[in-house]
């Protein structure tokens, strides 16, 4: 190993050193994931009603859809938390 | 009146007591009249960062419980005459204060001090309950790591649902070099994810286990970097508008070393 | 945590432990600790106390106002003494001494005074 292969070694170049493997990424990307859980835990109801009601308002624009069969949660998976909605279309309004 | 805040952090280890100890000091420095309260029943600190461990006669829990009055327990600090301790009980059950108690026992202090600090406990507990009651506002202190920000997000939540929004955060335990290299999470990152008003940044400094070990908070140490940024962040809270301090100016050894080589 | 040393005599308790941060010990007699007593721990005592070890706590002798209760130890480097309705600190600043002796700390003239344990003939 030369000297300046030592050097670089204990002193990587600048753009090594922004590397994309520099934990810090991981760990922003891990706080991430780790506080949509915590905050998806802590939805409250009325929130999630009201996002029900604005939905149903903004896709009865374009189509008729069956309400009463509107299904509507957080499915959190491993690593994810996804806001998942069945919602039975009627008919596309023209 | 004066205002009262509350320090605290969700996590254990981030540096409330440090951080009670030097904004208290800092303020009292600038000939702020300043009551610091150490609601860590069973596990005091406070009193040891200061170095008032051995001027104890009466505690929090003995003044709630009226075996003493108020100004019996309150200790006065060793520098500064308008700066004043009033400490946890250590061999008493956390459970012995009610948060009744604790707001009347506020509201005795606060007409007669500029500042009262109140240093939380780890957790989300009775204890951090207890130390939020009387509080007007809140100090978040956290630091790069994924546990203490997760925390600190938890903590700022149960602020704002006891009616604390809009807390002040202080970043702890910065170490730039690390930030610089992609190891460690910046002030910036941090913000982004927690969204609440930044006081202040403290660059982690070995001055901090020194100036632990000797009693004598960092911020009255002029030749600190930690000790700065707490100036700084007293000046803050006193309505002074201070820039953040820059980490980068101080390069180690090595980095002298480095940019001595690259000049070849 | 409030601990009771076990009978030694009629009017002392003999507590054969170390005294951690939070323990405290409280006796209407005189208390004997065969280990340390760590900063943090208290001694509450109507008589004197003596401690076979290093203390380091806090310790209350003669608590019910008795002003000839006195405190001993092995090494004796305490966060406060309190003898009946007197308080004492160490000074601020003084160095921890490099050779450590069996002193005794007693009221005289209303004042706590530390002397070197002389063993009485």
């Amino acid at each position: 190993m030369s000297f300046s292969e030592l050097l670089t070694r204990f002193f990587p170049k600048e753009e090594a050193r922004i590397k994309p493997h520099g934990s810090k990424e991981i760990a922003k990307e891990r706080l991430r994931l780790v506080l949509v859980q915590d905050r998806g835990n802590s939805i409250p109801d009325d929130m999630l009603l009201r996002l029900r009601s604005e939905l149903i308002d903004v896709i009865s624009r374009y189509m008729v859809i069956d309400e009463t069969q509107l299904d509507m949660g957080f499915n959190k998976s491993e690593g994810e938390i996804a806001l998942v909605a069945s919602i039975p279309v009627v008919r596309i309004k023209q | 009146m004066g205002v009262v805040y509350v320090v605290t952090s969700g996590k254990g280890g981030v540096g409330k007591t440090t951080t009670t100890a030097n904004i208290g000091a800092g303020l009292a420095k600038m000939g702020k009249q300043v009551a610091m309260l150490d609601t860590d029943i069973g596990l005091r600190n406070l009193d040891v960062v200061l170095g008032l461990e051995n001027r104890i006669v009466y505690d929090v829990v003995d003044v709630v419980q009226g075996r003493c009055r108020l100004k019996q327990a309150l200790i006065r600090d060793k520098r500064f005459e308008n700066m004043y301790l009033l400490p946890a009980a250590q061999t008493k059950d956390k459970t012995a204060v009610s948060e009744a108690q604790m707001i009347e026992l506020i509201k005795t202090l606060r007409p007669e001090f500029d500042y009262i600090i109140i240093d939380c406990p780890a957790g989300i507990e009775h204890g951090f309950k207890n130390a939020i009651a009387g509080a007007d506002k809140a100090i978040v202190v956290t630091a790069p790591e994924v546990s203490a920000v997760r925390d600190a997000d938890r903590i700022i939540g149960l602020l704002e649902a006891h009616g604390l929004s809009e807390p002040h955060l202080i970043i702890n335990r910065i170490r730039p070099r690390m930030v610089e290299s992609g190891d460690m999470m910046s002030v910036e990152d941090m913000l982004e994810i927690l969204a609440v008003e930044l006081l202040g940044i403290v660059p982690d400094d070995d001055s901090i286990v020194t100036s632990t070990n000797r009693g004598e908070p960092a911020v009255l140490d002029e030749f600190s970097r930690a000790g700065q940024a707490y100036r700084n962040i007293t000046r803050r809270l006193c309505g002074e508008d201070v820039p953040l301090l820059d980490l980068s100016e101080k390069d180690g050894f090595f980095s002298r070393l480095k940019t001595l080589f690259a000049g070849r | 945590m409030v601990i009771t040393g076990e009978t030694l005599t009629e009017d002392t308790a003999l507590v054969a432990r170390t005294l951690r941060s939070g323990q405290k010990v409280r006796s209407a007699g005189n208390v004997l600790v065969l280990g340390d007593v760590n900063p943090g721990a208290e001694i509450i005592a109507g008589g004197c106390v003596v401690v076979m070890g290093t203390l380091r706590g806090v310790v209350h002798a003669g608590a019910e106002g008795d002003e000839t209760a006195t405190v001993t130890a092995l090494t004796l480097l305490p966060t406060q003494i309190r003898i009946a309705s007197c308080i004492t600190r160490p000074p601020d600043g003084q160095p921890t001494p490099d050779v450590y002796r069996p002193e005794v700390a007693r009221l005289k003239n209303g004042e706590v005074v530390i002397e070197k344990y002389v063993v009485s003939k």
